[in-house]
């Protein structure tokens, strides 16, 4: 018996030893983020200039861009000390370890679209806390539109994505104007497993052009619903005649194959697909998008709004954050990522540079900015691309129709929204 | 006194461990459940009493209950089909003379030996796709027309079902396998001495002496294989990739409809309903589960 | 005579059934094979061949230099081996005092471990990290290795309980006569006897840990803590760079470990009762 008790105890020493090693590896070592970061914090405070501040920004993003961050925010030391960490899950994690100082990074850098539910989580801070509306006044209004949430601007927008209508200029000799140009190019080049034209017909993001095209909408900024609107249900029946010459899985790795591998002579897609489809020696093209016979009106994508946002625990380091936002609001950080990963900058004086002014597609996106919706930053949104995908995915996919399915999804969302409160 | 004590000591430390990370969840997602938790009072929030079991009632709307029936058939197939062929397998294993059942046997770990999400996407990508995927050029090659694998309920449901047992069967096979290593060969000998042939050493001896050692682990997976939700979820309805395929289980059933919602006051009322569903039906099939504990 | 060449046949059949069974199990697999040798980035491709067209070691090469893939290995490593350990070592005296001994609420508390498990695990994540943000365990491999534990103490009791019920007490009782301590019962007994059962949970335990990523996603920040699945995560995560062929030759590179160690371990799967016996 006391032998047993004896071993209890060794594997209780045991996992005290493992313990010391688990310990080890996250203990405030020195770099450890967020250690220093809450340290840091109080220091800022006693000696400021002294000790260097540190500023934790987390990012999801492609490894190139985050790169550019950092070389840029190194600018700020020694004063400031930032770190650009990627981690994954980023949403979910900052659900998480929102309020809490010690596992929170202090900015995050991320696209517009979960503004609202951060901010009425209530784990963000206004980045007009640290920064005046003068910092800001060269930024294109479409961006700062979708950084605000509530009459607040939850982020400094750094670049924004939008969709292009692209083409292979070896297949395709004249883009075609209107859409129904556009479906009659795609029944006669349609055959054998290739295609005139693909598109990620089933996601909500993609979708949503041809609803704004025809007046309709996921969802609008009083946070309606709007799937089965007229309009909105004009655009999935008319949208519904291209299903026929799309391949059926839309997703994105399939459209995106097709295009690089020579067998789609167009597609409509963001500006991450540029490097890839130039590595493929594809003839790029850049159009502007079809309009839409019946309404006059062209595709209307959605755009997304890559930027910082600060968390509220970070407000303790206000100086340094100030430093970061503002270095941010330069065209710097703007032109090093139109130059190296093809980003249209926010900040409109980027524009005037050189290096950019020759580079057709970003010329061509700012040319859209205008025009383009921003994604919906309201917290309800978070819910309607689930509800969007599923009725588009049966209606074009499964074959459902058209009406019956977006009543359906109307009621879906409105009962989900519902149930968010 | 002492003596009493020490099953107890014994059993202290696993009791602890799961009660932290097992329990303690269960009755943290029961203390929620009567709260208003949500991004509206994401910090703030307060006891609203039964409010969210009353609002998780409309979750058993049209959709309920066909996802309930579809997740019991899912159960059924998956795990009988599992034990079936896992049995097969692992009895052709264990024949005498077989010179490589080391390799094969390995062999066969092989899907099991990565992340699931990698499988999945690797079927998804790989096998489903309707323009690249391999069953579609195969039959192209062969002269038929592609099939979209993954957008019809009927076959999206039997193309989810081949790629759980693709999942879980090195699981059954390692555990059946090794059931059948603890059977003391010299059973076999008498049996044949006594005249009994190859389906009756299997029924009569086979079946009996592995069961109490396969029961646990069966039982187990049962349970897996009603909560699975990322082979349903990410085959047919992974967000930007939705297949257009109604098979919701019911665990992909209330993330669609509650989960989302980011109200986890509301999505904890879902998952403490549907943790008593499943507690109900395993006390229905209780009998079973008890003798096993004996 | 003729009894010998049924033999044969029926163990050329055998073969035959497994060299299919094991092709037709690996397609998916010598598919991830095929694009991670394959040179140009393409997962997808409409002229697929399991012979690369256009053979490279580049993605490995990818795979090992760009990346920390050691770095992942050995937390992955230290995260497997930990929790083996000590998930082992609650098991194994849990299902000892299960299996054994008789006390009050032993049967009850056994049924309730089961149904435990009857809980969809999807809202735990915000429980674990309130349980472990006291303790400081979040970020920490400790953590990760407690959350482990308790996830596979379920199925390790359930499951070893199960082969020492099939022990037969009688060999125990010469033991205790003797007067050997449980202690000594245990590990000079019971283990060498249930080395299979032991072999089949540390290989399950191994394996869960080795293919986790949820928790270690959430819960671990910076790269140079990844264990190999979360990297692997990671490596797929962004869509802009998504790199198939790369991710391929990741995903082959994190399995092979596990294969290794199952396969060394094979020869160790037969029971301490029949070991030496027919089998040889």
């Amino acid at each position: 018996m006391k032998k047993f008790i004896a071993i209890l105890m060794s594997a209780l020493i045991l996992s005290t030893a493992v313990a010391g090693c688990g310990n080890s590896s996250s203990s405030p070592s020195p770099d450890s983020p967020s250690a220093s970061a809450a340290s840091s914090g109080s220091q800022a405070q006693n000696s400021e200039g002294a000790k260097p501040v540190k500023i934790t920004i987390w990012h999801e993003t492609d490894k190139g861009i985050a790169e550019q961050l950092q070389a840029e925010l190194d600018k700020l030391a020694p004063a400031v000390e930032v770190k650009v960490e990627r981690k994954e899950k980023m949403s979910d994690a900052l659900k998480l370890v929102g309020n809490d100082p010690k596992s929170a990074p202090d900015m995050y850098f991320f696209a517009h679209d979960k503004i609202g539910v951060f901010a009425q989580m209530g784990i963000l801070a206004p980045v007009t806390d640290f920064i005046t509306k003068d910092d800001m006044a060269d930024l294109i209004p479409m961006t700062v539109k979708a950084a605000t949430y509530k009459d607040q601007i939850y982020q400094l927008p750094v670049y924004f994505e939008t969709q292009m209508f692209m083409y292979n200029k070896a297949l395709m000799k004249q883009p075609p104007a209107t859409t129904d140009e556009l479906l009659k190019y795609m029944e006669a080049n349609t055959k054998d497993g290739t295609y005139g034209f693909v598109e990620q017909h089933s996601t909500a993001y993609y979708a949503a052009s041809w609803f704004h095209a025809f007046g309709g909408f996921i969802i609008n900024e009083k946070a309606e619903p709007g799937l089965n609107t007229k309009e909105t249900l004009d655009a999935m029946e008319y949208h519904k005649k291209f299903i026929r010459y799309l391949p059926k899985d839309g997703e994105y790795n399939t459209v995106t194959t097709l295009f690089k591998e020579g067998k789609a002579h167009s597609i409509i897609g963001g500006p991450w697909l540029v490097p890839d489809v130039k590595a493929a020696n594809i003839d790029l093209g850049i159009a502007p998008m079809p309009t839409v016979n019946s309404t006059g009106k062209p595709l209307t994508p959605y755009s997304g709004v890559q930027g910082v946002c600060v968390l509220k625990s970070a407000e303790a380091k206000k100086d340094a954050v100030t430093a970061v936002l503002r270095q941010l609001a330069k065209t710097d950080i703007g032109l090093a990522l139109a130059r190296s990963a093809n980003c249209a900058p926010a900040n409109q004086k980027c524009y005037e540079d050189s290096s950019i002014t020759s580079n057709e597609m970003l010329m061509s996106m700012k040319k859209t900015a205008e025009n383009v919706v921003p994604m919906p930053n309201v917290p309800e949104m978070d819910l309607m691309w689930t509800v969007t995908e599923t009725m588009l995915a049966a209606v074009n996919k499964n074959d459902a129709d058209v009406k019956t399915s977006a009543e359906k999804a109307q009621k879906d969302a409105l009962a989900q929204i519902d149930a968010m409160k | 006194m002492k003596k009493k004590l020490v099953p107890y000591l014994y059993s202290f430390p696993s009791l602890l461990t799961i009660g932290a990370i097992v329990l303690f969840p269960i009755i943290y997602t029961g203390y929620i459940s009567f709260t208003n938790m949500s991004i509206y009072h994401w910090f703030d929030f307060s006891f609203i009493g039964a409010q969210n079991y009353k609002k998780a009632v409309l979750i058993f709307d049209s959709g309920f209950l066909p996802a309930l029936l579809r997740t019991l058939l899912w159960t059924v197939i998956n795990v009988v089909l599992q034990l079936v062929i896992a049995f097969l397998i692992s009895l052709g294993l264990n024949a005498e003379g077989l010179k490589l059942k080391n390799l094969y046997k390995t062999l066969l770990m092989f899907p099991w030996a990565m992340p699931g999400y990698v499988t999945i996407l690797l079927w998804r990508m790989g096998m489903f796709n309707t323009e690249f995927g391999l069953l579609n050029q195969w039959l192209k090659s062969m002269g038929f027309s592609g099939v979209s694998w993954l957008s019809s309920n009927s076959i999206a449901f039997a193309a989810c079902v081949a790629v759980n047992l693709w999942l879980a069967l090195p699981f059954m096979i390692m555990i059946i396998d090794g059931a059948l290593q603890s059977i003391d060969k010299t059973y076999y000998e008498s049996a044949r001495i006594e005249g009994a042939g190859f389906g009756a050493q299997i029924t009569k001896l086979t079946v009996p002496l592995i069961r109490p050692v396969v029961a646990p682990a069966v039982i187990l997976t049962t349970f897996t294989t009603f909560k699975q939700f990322d082979i349903v979820f990410l085959l047919t309805q992974q967000q930007g990739a939705k297949t257009g395929a109604d098979i919701h289980t019911i665990i992909t059933y209330a993330y669609e409809k509650a989960f989302i919602t980011n109200n986890y006051g509301y999505s904890s009322a879902i998952s403490i309903i549907i943790f008593a569903i499943l507690i109900v039906l395993s006390v229905i099939t209780r009998k079973d589960i008890r003798e096993e504990g004996t | 005579m003729k009894n010998n060449t049924g033999r044969t046949v029926k163990l050329i059949l055998l073969n035959v059934f497994f060299i299919i069974i094991c092709i037709g199990s690996l397609v998916p697999i010598l598919y991830a094979i095929s694009v991670s040798f394959n040179a140009g980035n393409n997962l997808l491709t409409s002229r697929f061949s399991f012979i690369p067209k256009v053979f490279t070691l580049d993605n490995y090469k990818a795979v090992l230099i760009d990346n920390p893939f050691l770095l992942w290995l050995k937390n992955s490593m230290i995260l497997s081996v930990a929790t083996v350990v000590l998930a082992l070592g609650v098991s194994v005296t849990g299902a000892y005092a299960f299996s054994r001994k008789r006390f009050a609420g032993r049967k009850s508390i056994l049924y309730i471990l089961l149904l435990l498990n009857a809980f969809p695990s999807i809202l735990s994540m915000f429980a674990v990290y309130r349980i472990l943000k006291p303790f400081g365990l979040v970020n920490s491999y400790l953590g990760l290795i407690l959350i482990y534990t308790g996830t596979m103490a379920i199925f390790g009791i359930w499951n070893l309980k199960g082969y020492f019920d099939t022990i037969p007490v009688e060999i125990e009782e010469a033991g205790k006569i003797d007067g050997a301590s449980d202690l000594r019962l245990v590990t000079k007994i019971m283990l060498p006897l249930a080395r299979p059962a032991i072999l089949v949970t540390s290989i399950m335990i191994l394996i869960f840990v080795w293919n986790e990523y949820i928790f270690a996603v959430t819960f671990m920040t910076g790269s140079e803590k990844y264990t190999l699945a979360t990297g692997l995560y990671s490596l797929q995560a962004t869509e802009y760079t998504r790199n198939w062929p790369v991710f391929s030759a990741a995903s082959i590179l994190v399995s092979i470990p596990i294969l290794i160690i199952f396969f060394a371990l094979q020869k160790y799967m037969v029971s301490g009762l029949t070991a030496g016996g027919v089998k040889q």
